[in-house]
């Protein structure tokens, strides 16, 4: 027999006790656990939230405007540079965001590779009749990655070459209705499908491929602007906009930075906010914790007289009420666990309305560790008061 | 083996100051068995407690195999509780978790020796109770719970043995046979003092020592005469 072996066979006859002592650390637990878990489902919603901004980087042909002057006498503006960007400098922008992501993910393995959004388009004008248009040429897989709060109004989105989709606004300017066939340029093009209203300038255009519109308009390899969507906490995107400055030629890249900082801030708020209700609630347990374990000493006071009549020393009792705090911190860690993920799934969907809300393995080590320190922070003190029980005092106390 | 010299024991102070023990000294041989008496109150506990290093005396000496008890401090008392005092108590004082076997153990768990079921089994046959061994003590009487003390008492090998009024809680038979287990263990050679108010204990003791408030007013000695010391 070992004093845990004893420590064991009194934690079984005092169960009562011992299990008041582990619902304190479990509601404890339990808490954190369940904020934890919200957060971490909250987290992806926001994420999810966040993509359907769009945008966080815009790359744009570096071009210049100088102002011409003579004297006092104004002689306009002269545009220096190209107005569109070669479609090979396209794939080194995704290269180099890539590159920049998974670099700060910590992704080395190209099998789990985040690949961004990387979106191109041709924007170019016509007229249909005596109606003055844009036409935008895109890639249409990229585009409705980055549009994700694109909907289909009426028919289906553009699959083949000469198809297209075309906004809200122009349609009912055009009289388009799915299945309509117009000409842009030249080229015939049959109008898949209408979008629902956006609100913004992709309600006044007509998206097509893009290759059919350098067709068209006669841009062959040619893009007017690229649309990066790099989005994750950690992402670089102003580090992505210099290096793409840095790397690529005749582009000018801009980091949409409002939606970069407030994508950050919003983060840390929400853990900042999670963490200081986890150690209030942490706190109370703790108390809570403490009172039991008191009260164990004092049910106890004979048990360690006998224990130190028959030669225990001091710090075996210690060990005693640490060994105990270890059971009660065990026990507490799993049902903090599992409780605190219940609580996760029945309240979570309330407060982040309608999350999926899914358990994560690796808080319930979190949990475990979490609980064995409060149940062993809390038995200190009793404990130390444990080992300065006088042996003549506990036998006269009955 | 053991004196007491001079030792006195006060609680308290002023009006509520009470003296427990008085100028008390006795002198105990290696195979004693020595008794002590006296009414409730008189200080028979008290002089217990100090000899066995649970309390200190206010006035006097202890002294243990040439160790002084009354100033030892607490890593010496936890040597001298696991070699050379063993303690009996009237409320038995088990561990109520653990087995009859387990208890008689726990002297040996504290020493960190893990071998000696077989000799914690021996001892409980020595006390008649090795059907007992698997028993808690709530499932055996008061005699067979003070057997298991004893037991527990005999399994560290101490020089003395220390019984604080082993039979105070049992009818007449019991505690009979209690002091017959005790008479033999004097026999085998353990060197025994134990508080009693049981006058068939006295008979068998080899010196015999009378308490009242605080002060021996009456020893006898093996040969069996008697002398008032006031």
């Amino acid at each position: 027999m070992r004093l845990h072996h004893l420590v064991a066979k009194d934690v079984m006859r005092r169960r009562r006790r011992v299990s008041y002592a582990v619902l304190g650390v479990v509601i404890g637990t339990m808490t954190v656990i369940s904020i934890l878990t919200i957060g971490h489902a909250g987290e992806s919603k926001i994420y999810a939230q966040l993509e359907d901004y769009g945008a966080n980087l815009i790359v744009i042909p570096a071009i210049s405007q100088i102002d011409l002057a003579l004297g006092g006498l104004d002689l306009g503006a002269l545009t220096v540079g190209d107005n569109y960007i070669p479609a090979a400098k396209v794939s080194q922008v995704r290269q180099i965001t890539d590159d920049m992501v998974n670099e700060a993910l910590g992704i080395e393995d190209e099998r789990y590779r985040y690949s961004s959004s990387v979106a191109p388009k041709l924007y170019a004008n016509t007229r249909v009749g005596d109606v003055s248009i844009v036409v935008v040429g895109i890639d249409p897989e990229e585009e409705m990655r980055i549009k994700t709060w694109w909907r289909i109004q009426e028919g289906r989105y553009l699959e083949e070459s000469d198809q297209g989709v075309a906004g809200a606004w122009v349609a009912e300017l055009l009289e388009l209705s799915a299945g309509d066939r117009i000409v842009l340029n030249g080229v015939d093009i049959t109008i898949t499908g209408i979008l629902r209203e956006t609100g913004s300038n992709d309600d006044y255009q007509i998206f097509i491929p893009i290759g059919t519109a350098q067709r068209a308009f006669d841009k062959e390899g040619l893009v007017s602007v690229v649309d990066v969507r790099a989005l994750c906490t950690a992402c670089p995107v102003e580090d992505i906009a210099d290096e793409i400055n840095m790397m690529v030629a005749g582009v000018r890249a801009v980091a949409v930075k409002q939606i970069a900082m407030t994508e950050m801030g919003m983060m840390e708020r929400v853990n900042r906010f999670m963490l200081a209700l986890a150690g209030i609630t942490l706190a109370i347990g703790l108390f809570g914790v403490v009172n039991t374990m008191i009260t164990s000493v004092h049910e106890r006071v004979r048990d360690i007289g006998v224990m130190r009549a028959v030669g225990a020393s001091r710090s075996q009792i210690l060990r005693v009420f640490i060994y105990e705090a270890i059971i009660v911190g065990v026990l507490g860690g799993i049902f903090g666990y599992v409780a605190g993920t219940l609580l996760a799934y029945g309240i979570g969907p309330i407060i982040f309305g309608g999350t999926a809300i899914t358990h994560v393995p690796r808080y319930f080590g979190l949990s475990l560790i979490l609980a064995i320190a409060v149940a062993v922070a809390a038995t200190l003190y009793p404990a130390f008061r444990a080992t300065r029980v006088k042996v003549a005092d506990s036998f006269r106390s009955l | 083996m053991l004196e007491v010299k001079g030792v006195s024991k006060v609680y308290g102070e002023g009006t509520a100051r009470v003296v427990a023990l008085d100028d008390v000294s006795l002198s105990v041989g290696r195979g004693d068995f020595v008794a002590v008496m006296g009414p409730s109150g008189s200080g028979k506990s008290t002089l217990l407690n100090i000899i066995g290093g649970l309390d200190y005396p206010s006035a006097g000496e202890v002294v243990l195999d040439g160790q002084r008890i009354d100033e030892a401090d607490e890593n010496a008392l936890v040597d001298i509780r696991r070699g050379s005092i063993a303690y009996v108590f009237q409320q038995y004082h088990l561990l109520p978790s653990l087995t009859a076997l387990e208890n008689v153990l726990l002297p040996l768990l504290f020493r960190g020796v893990e071998s000696g079921t077989n000799k914690a089994l021996d001892l409980l046959t020595r006390v008649g109770l090795e059907k007992r061994a698997e028993h808690k003590p709530g499932q055996l009487s008061g005699g067979e719970q003070q057997r298991v003390a004893i037991a527990r008492a005999l399994v560290g090998n101490p020089s003395l043995i220390l019984a604080d009024e082993p039979t105070g809680n049992m009818d007449q038979k019991t505690g009979m046979e209690i002091l017959d287990l005790f008479r033999q263990l004097h026999r085998e050679g353990h060197s025994i003092i134990m508080v009693t108010h049981n006058p068939e204990t006295a008979k068998h003791a080899g010196q015999l020592i009378v308490l009242e408030d605080g002060r021996i007013v009456s020893r006898i000695d093996q040969r069996g005469d008697k002398r008032n010391e006031d």
